[in-house]
């Protein structure tokens, strides 16, 4: 069999599904696989191939997709994209083969398999986002900047990111991804873009972290104050709100 | 001398005085509109609602909930701030209401700012304080996020209008469901108080509405278009009669917007027409105390449909009441709040909101309350039982809708995907139905899921079974119970 590999970025994957659907037309499509790097354990009798990056063959993906099975179906591919499920590319590459053999109805074939696993796949990454948009927590830097640091599971500080780009267009903000070392960055009254941090970036904006001002502190004032005694349900807070989620969240951290 | 007496509150002092009095205010949706931001401004808004966090009691804080002030001159016998009692009394300024708001909003703690206030000397009075706070967070601070403000019954109408241009949704508690319990518990109050802004806000909603080309009443669930009995779609037949309507000026609309939805603003008081806002646009809503009184739940949801049908609102919550004063007309001190009772409750307002119930379908004046220990879709399809097993590939939609274990979302995945192929349990689990419960009562293609009777008592039991150890949980989730250890026994 063989396997194609590539780097975990979107380009990249649909490059490779490029290269593994051109090699699936000769050899048959039960011949290929397709995996995001890195591989940890590469099995003994199948040929891996990297594949890097081609702007050209991105286009024509995307372009197909768009076309051929409809924008409905392209949102689903970009968000499984986004996934950290290690299998995350090869059900985006199931899918396609069903969208192309069908067509738009394809979002709607709940009764197939690999559809299913798709639109699973959409709404785990469509969750994270939603609930990363909801628990991401600023910190002000003199008023002057905002700085937000994550760690989503799922690569989806952009799309947290949209989000604030229509609410709080004209100041200066940050959401940095602790994991990826990434950036989503929003000049005042600009247009945001992705940032792969440096080492020495990301060391030096892990530091704003621990700065603190009064309106934090107002605000574990007011989480404690708002909550029933009479009515307390921890298991419904911890449902609510995953205790993984909350690692940046301040109102639950102790001040430093 | 009088200044070394009375206590010189900070900010961060007055906010925890202020919060803990709005806590036992349920309503903490920021629900109902979007807006998308502008540059120069700060926030925008999102229908289904964003919550920001979730307290220790487990519901989810969305707004910065305050009181503008504790002081009341209302001496209601069931409320924390009632005149008679002796607690810290503060009053927030409208500077400080709209630093808080703004940086809490852009540090991403907040959607918005829910503004409810005790009666500060008269009810025009504090409604004026209200409106200018609302007015300062709106102008200088170019506030465009979500604000959800309680209207002070019996204040001006001139304050009312004002409020409705500055704020997302408007709301006046309806506290207790009968006349009666309202005069026995909150003196200072009457129905008709409660009532009368209510109305008028519902008419000034309707009237911009017209004005701005969309339908007389608030958009509802789009469940309820396919729906041809529930309590929505059976209102807008009587009430917007064919699809012709008429605008201001006396034309003629068919369902397109003629006059675009950005000159509604027009209607607005003069000053505030710059901010070109709509009235009121996520509606308006109210809560009713649950367990003060003896109400039944019959009454209590026959009210409820009828605030969604007569006065067109969005919501309508519900409040466990939590025993805070010693009165002989009240429960006593220390009394669990009806906390599973109230669960009953909302699940029996989304049944009417998304399920295309009415309400004499759930309980009757025989049957005034549900059971306990079962849902109310479950306690429906059992009386009902007649009707089932219904066969997944052919069914209706409004019947899909009314299996246990079936909502609107997987009806609607069933009635799409089973145009594309035959379904079957594994891909029914998939879809998001809750095989648990629905599997005694739908057939695929003719079979059952496993051989179940379609009897009544066999199926309740099993039913019960199913969440049992769940409704024990919200029935007792003030309890906290421990391993035992040795030392429990005097064995160290």
């Amino acid at each position: 069999m063989k396997i194609f590999t590539c780097r975990d970025r979107f380009e990249d994957m649909m490059t490779c599904i490029y290269d593994a659907w051109e090699q699936a037309l000769v050899y048959g499509h039960e011949k290929i696989r397709v995996q995001r790097e890195p591989i940890y354990q590469p099995s003994m009798f199948d040929e891996y191939i990297h594949v890097s990056y081609d702007m050209e063959k991105v286009q024509k993906v995307i372009r197909s997709i768009k076309s051929e099975i409809g924008m409905d179906a392209y949102v689903h591919v970009y968000y499984a994209s986004l996934s950290d499920q290690e299998d995350a590319l090869q059900i985006i590459y199931n899918f396609l083969r069903v969208g192309f053999a069908v067509g738009d109805a394809v979002c709607r074939m709940l009764g197939n398999p690999h559809v299913i696993r798709m639109i699973e796949l959409k709404r785990k990454v469509g969750n994270e986002s939603h609930h990363f948009l909801e628990f991401a927590r600023f910190t002000s830097m003199q008023n002057e900047v905002y700085i937000c640091h994550l760690e989503p599971r799922s690569d989806v500080i952009m799309l947290v990111g949209r989000h604030f780009a229509d609410r709080m267009p004209s100041e200066h903000w940050m959401i940095i991804d602790d994991n990826r070392k990434t950036a989503c960055v929003h000049p005042k009254d600009g247009q945001m873009y992705l940032r792969y941090l440096t080492d020495e970036e990301f060391s030096t904006l892990r530091k704003t972290e621990d700065y603190e001002d009064c309106y934090t502190d107002m605000w574990r004032g007011f989480f404690r104050a708002i909550s029933i005694r009479e009515r307390e349900n921890i298991a419904c807070q911890r449902n609510m709100f995953p205790i993984w989620k909350r690692k940046h969240a301040v109102e639950f951290t102790e001040k430093p | 001398m009088e200044s070394s007496i009375i206590k010189e509150y900070t900010t961060a002092e007055k906010l925890e005085i202020l919060a803990d009095a709005a806590k036992y205010d349920v309503a903490c949706t920021s629900s109902g509109v979007s807006r998308s931001g502008k540059k120069g401004e700060l926030g925008n808004a999102s229908a289904a609602g964003i919550c920001h966090s979730f307290a220790a009691d487990g519901r989810c804080i969305s707004l910065l909930k305050i009181l503008m002030t504790n002081h009341c001159v209302y001496d209601c016998k069931y409320c924390i701030n009632r005149a008679s009692n002796d607690v810290p009394r503060v009053t927030f300024t409208p500077e400080e209401i709209c630093t808080l708001t703004v940086e809490f909003y852009k540090r991403n703690y907040i959607e918005g700012l829910f503004l409810s206030s005790g009666i500060l000397k008269n009810p025009t009075y504090t409604m004026e304080k209200m409106c200018e706070t609302l007015t300062l967070l709106r102008t200088k601070y170019h506030f465009n996020g979500y604000i959800h403000v309680k209207t002070i019954p019996g204040a001006a109408d001139e304050l009312l209008a004002r409020m409705g241009y500055l704020a997302d949704r408007v709301s006046v508690n309806l506290e207790l469901p009968t006349a009666e319990s309202l005069q026995k518990l909150a003196p200072n109050k009457t129905f008709h108080t409660i009532l009368d802004p209510m109305g008028k806000v519902r008419d000034t909603i309707a009237a911009h509405r017209t004005a701005i080309g969309k339908e007389r009443l608030m958009e509802r669930s789009n469940v309820n278009k396919y729906l041809t009995n529930s309590i929505f779609s059976e209102q807008t037949k009587k009430l917007t009669g064919d699809s012709k309507r008429t605008n201001l000026l006396g034309d003629t609309v068919k369902n397109t917007n003629l006059m675009t939805s950005n000159r509604g603003f027009e209607l607005a008081p003069r000053d505030l027409g710059s901010l070109k806002r709509s009235f009121a646009p996520a509606g308006q809503s109210t809560q009713m105390i649950i367990g003060a009184t003896g109400e039944s739940d019959y009454t209590l949801l026959q009210t409820t449909q009828q605030l969604y049908t007569g006065f067109d609102l969005k919501r309508v919550f519900y409040s466990a009441y939590i025993p805070l004063n010693e009165d002989a007309a009240l429960p006593a001190l220390g009394t669990a709040p009806p906390l599973l009772r109230e669960h009953r409750l909302y699940q029996a307002d989304w049944l009417l909101r998304f399920y295309g119930f009415q309400a004499d379908e759930l309980l009757t004046e025989e049957r005034p309350n549900f059971n306990e220990l079962l849902d109310p879709k479950c306690e429906w399809a059992l009386r009902h039982i007649e009707l089932f097993p219904l066969e997944i590939m052919t069914a209706e939609y409004q019947m899909l809708l009314r299996v246990p274990g079936i909502g609107p979302k997987s009806a609607g995945r069933i009635m799409y995907a089973r145009r594309y192929g035959s379904l079957d349990f594994t891909s029914l689990k998939k879809m998001g139905v809750v095989l648990k419960r629905a599997h005694y009562f739908i057939t695929c293609n003719g079979k059952q899921m496993y051989r179940t009777p379609i009897e009544e008592a066999y199926i309740t039991r099993q039913l019960i079974g199913v969440d049992y150890s769940n409704n024990w949980k919200v029935a007792n989730a003030d309890k906290v119970y421990e391993q035992m250890s040795l030392a429990d026994f005097g064995i160290a």
